[in-house]
């Protein structure tokens, strides 16, 4: 069993979660998505980030709008759909419940 | 000392090392092929693009001349390399199945490491059973796919698969190596020298496979051989190679670009491999490779899945795992059909067109040179060949994902196969023309060389060629057919009763010809041989016709004349079989239309000839017996016609006369009944009386008896009775 394997799955199964998060505070421009999670300390490639964000938005979970910038190409600002909202609530309960599973089992485990 | 060059990227011009610049080309081409198989691929593309090209800006408003080298590598390691997706992301693919994803888990990250079959979800047309096969045993996917079309359990092995082999969307198949086609070593189309970079051979071997069968079929075609025209194996050996090469270099494409050239060697496409190879060959790479992911688009998907989607959502609103097992139900449902629609429709092309190539050998026997032969060619080539290209084409195309919008192809298409039809026409006018008229009826006598025999067998004789009947197309009349003689089964027998007492023998030799002329022109031709040898008769089963004088549907008519009370046979081998028979519009004249006649014999029963007309050795008449034991013939309750009025139908030149024969006929046999009815009354009338007479005798007997026994009174009473009884 290899450990950056387990790891990297585990982080992965959280990153839409992650995403949506950062996005519904607002509009949110890609590498301020980067920077917020690397803040964070949950790394994430661009590379990996871009399909991510057109499969979501091909879902219908986000919508994007073009602004205008001083440095470069005009950028897309990603914002959650209602849909996408709906999608938030449920990923989140879903990681409620997980987080206090993981909590009580991990917990009593330690106790003992 | 290094070249800056100005690119326009994503907006802006950019002053670019021209190392960095490839180092960008050959990245952005690395993610192409990366995201190849993603639905929203060109806008991922996109928006790496715009990121990249804000880098640029900050770099140069940061007070950068130029972007470097190393500016692109930090940039690119920011973003990621596809190698780095690889480790980074592993079940992300396709979020819309995020349903399936929590039990994959499980799975084994490469298929190398626990070898099991699954079916690949990615990269599937159908159920990715074919690509879970591929790469399971490491192939293209697409070999799979063609061998799975091309055997016949194909379709239910592909069900059975599909129900049983759990799916899973993290396969890769670990093979990079593709069928293309090579440009750079091409001779015909690089189908061969692609064939050999794939199977890592000389490109000189599937070139053989292709030239050696050809080469023999070119020598076969010739004058070597006593090969029988058309055997199967002639048919997908030779002209087939043609075909398949065709087939081939529609459906494998070509590979164009560098990457496309690598996969066709097998080496790992990466950033390091791509640079490693040729350079100059990278302009209007991008087109090619947005061309190519255009192709990789399936028709599966876009027309399959729009009907799945909906199934799919509303049963997975009610429940993942049912609602999966309703969608592949109905999926298989719809593929079923579609696929039996399919089948059917390639199952009749491909039954023309081996009918077509079966017939094509005796084109020389019914065209004439010219025009006519164009005609066939282009109607073989263009009507019937092409359509069979061109769905074999459409099915592989559609196997192994490509999709063209070529309109232009696709026109040239159509108008190609209209021309085909065109020909087609024509030429059946053409022909239809050449066997319009038919010929003058004269009936010739074969001299016998004992007309006295009791009984006449009639026998085949046999031909060398002829014996030769073990070829798998037939086509009646042709009997068989080699370079430049045919024998057509145009022979028919009649019987009819002799006037004499002997046994004689008559000839009818028919054609049909573009004039009347020509026809008998031709049915003088026809060499037939029959001869009397003790109690049989030889006869040719089978007219000889060449290339020369064409086949114009020349038959022989023979008329045996069996006197009353001697035997007959008509021997099994010179039956004919009655599936099909050539016989078309220019049939027009009724009068001679000996083709409609249908016989009141057997073949290989002895029948005895009665002044009734045939009948067996038991009794029963022969059109009875026929009638009994052959559901089909229905026309032969003329018999008695036919024995009465045969002779006239041959010898009629005008219709009027025989018209008055007919009718002189029917007043005839009218008369006959009247006469046979009158004698019938009479003979009713002759045998009352005799039964009178003798009553009477017996009263007078009885009345004697009485005179000599009792008294005078008693007879007085009887006297009144016996008045009454003789003025009946």
């Amino acid at each position: 069993m290899n450990i950056d394997n387990t790891a990297s799955q585990m982080r992965k199964g959280v990153l839409e979660f992650c995403i949506l998060s950062i996005i519904k505070l607002g509009e949110a421009y890609p590498s301020d998505i980067i920077d917020k999670m690397k803040s964070a300390n949950l790394h994430i490639l661009e590379g990996t980030l871009y399909p991510l964000l057109t499969r979501l938005k091909n879902a219908e979970f986000l919508t994007y709008r073009w602004v205008e910038s001083s440095s470069g190409p005009p950028r897309k600002y990603f914002s959650l759909t209602p849909k996408g909202a709906n999608f938030y609530h449920e990923l989140e309960s879903t990681w409620l419940e997980l987080a206090n599973a993981v909590e009580a089992i991990t917990g009593k485990t330690e106790n003992q | 000392m290094k070249k800056v060059i100005n690119i326009n990227f994503q907006g802006s011009v950019v002053p670019i090392e021209e190392t960095s610049y490839e180092l960008l080309q050959k990245y952005i081409e690395s993610l192409r092929l990366y995201f190849a198989e993603e639905e929203g691929r060109d806008e991922i593309i996109n928006d790496i693009e715009s990121r990249i090209s804000e880098l640029f800006q900050e770099r140069l408003k940061a007070g950068s001349t130029c972007i470097s080298d190393e500016d692109v590598n930090v940039i690119f390691k920011n973003i990621g390399r596809p190698e780095d997706f690889e480790e980074d992301e592993v079940s992300e693919k396709k979020t819309k199945e995020k349903e399936e994803s929590s039990e994959d888990y499980s799975f084994p990250k490469y298929p190398g490491k626990t070898k099991r079959l699954y079916r690949d979800e990615n990269h599937k047309i159908l159920g990715g059973v074919c690509s879970g096969i591929a790469a399971y045993i490491g192939i293209d996917p697409v070999i799979v796919r063609i061998l799975f079309v091309i055997s016949g359990i194909g379709f239910f092995a592909y069900i059975l698969l599909w129900i049983f082999v759990p799916g899973s969307n993290r396969l890769e198949n670990g093979v990079r190596k593709r069928l293309y086609r090579n440009p750079d070593e091409k001779i015909i189309g690089g189908v061969c020298s692609g064939m050999g970079s794939y199977f890592n051979v000389n490109p000189w071997i599937p070139r053989a496979f292709f030239l050696i069968p050809f080469i023999s079929f070119f020598f076969r075609w010739g004058h070597i051989g006593s090969l029988t025209f058309p055997n199967f194996l002639s048919f997908s050996f030779s002209p087939g190679t043609l075909i398949i090469y065709i087939i081939l270099w529609l459906v494998i494409p070509e590979a164009t670009t560098t990457s496309e050239k690598l996969e066709m060697k097998g080496e790992k496409i990466d950033l390091n491999s791509i640079k490693k190879s040729v350079v100059d060959e990278m302009k209007g790479v991008q087109e090619r490779v947005s061309k190519m992911g255009q192709q990789m688009g399936t028709m599966a998907k876009e027309k399959g899945e729009d009907f799945g989607k909906e199934v799919h959502f509303a049963a997975r609103r009610s429940s993942g795992a049912i609602g999966n097992v309703i969608v592949t139900i109905f999926k298989i449902f719809a593929y079923f059909v579609f696929g039996c629609i399919a089948l059917a429709l390639i199952i009749a092309l491909f039954s023309i067109a081996v009918v077509a190539i079966g017939l094509f050998p005796l084109k020389e026997f019914v065209l004439t040179d010219g025009w006519q032969s164009i005609l066939a060619w282009g109607s073989l080539i263009f009507f019937i060949g092409l359509p069979v290209v061109g769905i074999i084409t459409f099915i592989i195309r559609r196997l192994a994902r490509i999709k063209s919008h070529n309109r232009a192809f696709r026109y040239s298409f159509i108008a190609l196969w209209v021309l085909g039809l065109i020909c087609f026409v024509a030429l059946l006018f053409s022909v239809g023309r050449d066997f319009r008229r038919v010929s003058l009826v004269n009936e010739e006598y074969v001299q016998l060389s004992d007309p006295s025999v009791n009984t006449l067998e009639v026998n085949s004789l046999e031909y060398n060629k002829y014996a030769r009947t073990d070829t798998w197309f037939r086509l009646e009349p042709f009997a068989s057919f080699d370079e430049d003689t045919a024998y057509i089964a145009n022979v028919r027998f009649r019987v009819e009763q002799s006037p004499t007492d002997s046994f004689r023998v008559g000839l009818i030799r028919v054609a049909n010809g573009s004039t009347r002329r020509n026809a008998d022109t031709l049915a003088s031709l026809v060499k037939y041989t029959i001869y009397q040898n003790d109690s049989s008769l030889m006869a040719d089963k089978a007219i000889a016709i060449n290339t020369h004088d064409k086949f114009r549907n020349q038959g022989v008519v023979v008329i045996i004349y069996v006197p009353v009370g001697k035997h007959i046979k008509i021997n099994k081998n010179l039956s004919r079989s009655r599936a099909l028979r050539l016989n078309g519009p220019w049939n027009e004249d009724n009068l001679y239309d000996w083709e409609d006649e249908d016989f009141d014999y057997q073949y290989g029963v002895e029948y005895v000839m009665r002044e009734k007309g045939l009948f067996t050795l038991d009794g029963v008449p022969a059109d009875e017996e026929r009638n009994n034991q052959d559901w089909n013939s229905s026309g032969n309750n003329n018999r008695n016609d036919a024995s009465h009025d045969g002779n006239y139908r041959y010898e009629g030149a005008s219709k009027q006369d025989s018209l008055m024969r007919v009718k002189d006929i029917e007043i005839e046999k009218m008369q006959k009944s009247v006469d046979s009815l009158k004698a019938l009354k009479r003979q009713e009338i002759e045998k009352t009386r005799d039964s009178l007479r003798q009553a009477k005798e017996k009263l007078e007997e009885r009345i004697q008896k009485l005179n000599d026994s009792s008294s005078q009174a008693f007879i007085k009473t009887v006297v009144p009775g016996y008045s009454f009884i003789m003025h009946i």
